[in-house]
């Protein structure tokens, strides 16, 4: 990451103050987003996300499994980021460790709610094959392919493409296994079930430089943050997850206003968001005609 | 590390940039003045004798061919290819814009997009205050007080030092350290030399200097100082908010750094003309500073660019 001079930081700190930042941007405005589904045909979904210079790639697995002992009517989501060393130089070899568990980390607070279970964004219990025997474990993986500021929110909204990309094979159980037995299950091959993502969140975050916050910050934008609150909020305006990162401390008011202010830019983002990926599905139905 | 504009265009927006591409192509060819070949291509040489084969050529069998993809150039009996895409090649006389890196004995390091570092001697600084005279082993102590790490330098290539690596001078008062503005990066090949490269856009309050190295700077104009040492004091948040940029000139900063990003990602040279252009048609057009990176303005731009050429062709032909 390339540091900045004393002026530049200046001037970054007067667009924000001032309202007009190094692009042009408003303070809650955020970059051109595009997505494009079905980048990886041999995945079950996937999605890519561009946000400004921002490009991230997510892509959906999904197998049969079976479910936790504790939690027998719930299917398995596993959350993983990589950062592709093409991003930075840094992130090659283990450099990107780091980062990549704190975004998988982050993801998974938004996106699959707490321990038990509550309150995920993604409904596990449309996973269950067998009740306490079979399950669909999904599989989700990140790839960051340039990084240009503002990884969590690209990654939630890839994720969420690839969601709506997602086709799960119908299963059909064998009739008369009993008891402890595995059911045999027969996975169809043509037909697939879409998976339902009216649910599923978007990531806002708003990083705090100066007195004000900034939603969509680029990489230079991001170094002179103080700290950043990433909110996941879903179509109703509900809070699904939250999450603080930065070291300097946060009066709590201000954490509840800037919770309050990225609910309200959720609500653009999810309308672009869902424009998005209603073309980009769209598109894709097209190629496959 | 360049990063590039992503535009997503819809359909018909794809077909308009692609027809404007192809007419820019049509009038480049026209108006070609040398061959355009690629790797592995035969140059011809008609079988003279005593053809020298220059950079990006080599012989094969018997057959002066191409190394490089580019244009070839014919200089009496030299032959060589020159690239198109080439890294920064420094000359003797380039102002360029670097940002300080390491500070070493007597001298700052700064880089440049090149594949060395360029080396900036005490003794091509002026003091800050003014004197002439011996650097002193003081004044070296006091560096870091002209300039620091990741201070943004223009200055002027004064030769190459023996091992490849630049020598600069900052000797006049139009060079030295740039604040109050933004640093933009662009393929080094899109900044052709000209005669000027510093240019005070009187009616925006923009200074804009395009450094042949690819970095461009776009800041408030700054009126060059007489040579006073500004006490480095601990300003207050007040003293600083009021020494924000005034809000006029920022938008007019923003709007000429959107217009040279557009102009690059478009792969367009860039010259003061070009992007001024592109500021003032954006402004007309009442297009908001942030939408001069959306895909609309991007085509259009493509689609003015053709319309100015075509003119020029016109012109040209009489």
């Amino acid at each position: 990451m390339v540091g900045l001079s004393a002026g530049e930081r200046q001037f970054i700190y007067g667009g924000i103050a001032q309202d007009l930042r190094s692009d042009g941007r408003q303070r809650l405005q955020f970059r051109p987003i595009s997505v494009q589904t079905g980048v990886i045909p041999q995945a079950n979904g996937s999605a890519r996300a561009t946000m400004g210079a921002t490009d991230v790639i997510a892509s959906i697995k999904a197998e049969l499994g079976k479910p936790a002992p504790l939690r027998p009517d719930k299917g398995k989501v596993s959350i993983f980021i990589d950062c592709s060393p093409t991003a930075a130089p840094v992130f090659e070899g283990r450099g990107g460790e780091e980062l990549s568990a704190e975004l998988s980390v982050g993801l998974q607070r938004c996106l699959l709610g707490g321990k038990s279970g509550a309150g995920a964004g993604i409904d596990l219990s449309s996973l269950i094959v067998v009740e306490g025997k079979v399950c669909w474990d999904l599989y989700i993986d990140g790839l960051v392919i340039s990084s240009d500021g503002n990884l969590l929110d690209a990654l939630a909204a890839a994720i969420k493409a690839a969601l709506s990309n997602t086709g799960i094979p119908k299963v059909s159980v064998s009739v008369g296994a009993s008891g402890e037995d595995q059911p045999e299950v027969d996975v169809s091959d043509e037909e697939f079930m879409q998976f339902d993502t009216s649910g599923v969140p978007v990531v806002v975050t708003l990083t705090k430089v100066g007195r004000h916050y900034i939603v969509d910050a680029t990489l230079e934008e991001e170094s002179q943050m103080s700290s950043a609150v990433s909110v996941s909020v879903n179509r109703h305006g509900r809070v699904c997850g939250l999450i603080k990162r930065g070291g300097t401390g946060l009066d709590p008011s201000v954490v509840l206003d800037m919770v309050s202010v990225a609910k309200h830019a959720s609500e653009t983002l999810i309308a672009v968001l869902d424009s998005e990926i209603a073309s980009a599905e769209a598109i894709d139905d097209d190629d496959a005609i | 590390m360049m990063r590039e504009l992503h535009v997503s265009l819809n359909q018909t927006q794809k077909v308009r940039l692609q027809a404007a591409f192809q007419h820019l192509s049509d009038i480049g060819s026209q108006a070609s003045s040398g061959l355009l070949v690629s790797v592995s291509d035969t140059i011809p040489v008609n079988n003279e004798d005593g053809i020298l084969k220059g950079h990006g050529t080599s012989e094969h069998d018997g057959q002066v061919v191409a190394t490089l993809c580019g244009v070839v150039e014919r200089v009496n009996k030299l032959v060589y290819v020159r690239a198109l895409r080439a890294r920064y090649k420094p000359e003797v006389g380039d102002i360029i814009v670097g940002r300080v890196i390491e500070i070493a004995p007597k001298r700052w390091k700064l880089e440049i997009n090149f594949s060395q570092d360029a080396v900036l001697m005490l003794q091509s600084m002026n003091l800050p205050d003014g004197i002439q005279r011996r650097r002193t082993v003081v004044d070296e102590l006091n560096m870091r007080t002209i300039f620091e790490e990741n201070d943004v330098i223009c200055a002027e290539v004064r030769g190459f030092q023996h091992d490849g690596s630049l020598h600069l001078q900052a000797r006049s008062q139009k060079y030295g350290k740039l604040e109050r503005g933004q640093l933009l990066r662009v393929p080094a090949y899109l900044v052709k030399r000209r005669k000027q490269h510093f240019h005070d856009l009187e009616q925006y309050g923009v200074d804009l200097i395009l450094g042949c190295n690819g970095f461009i700077w776009v800041g408030e104009h700054v009126v060059p100082a007489d040579n006073e040492m500004v006490e480095d004091q601990e300003s207050t948040l007040k003293d600083k908010e009021q020494s924000y940029t005034p809000l006029e000139i920022r938008q007019n900063i923003c709007r000429i750094a959107n217009s040279v990003r557009l102009i690059s990602a478009l792969g367009f040279a860039i010259s003061v003309d070009a992007i001024i252009d592109t500021a003032e048609a954006s402004k007309s057009s009442n297009i908001d500073i942030k939408d001069m990176l959306g895909a609309e303005f991007y085509v259009q731009t493509a689609e003015r660019e053709v319309q100015k050429r075509i003119s020029l062709l016109k012109k040209k032909r009489g």
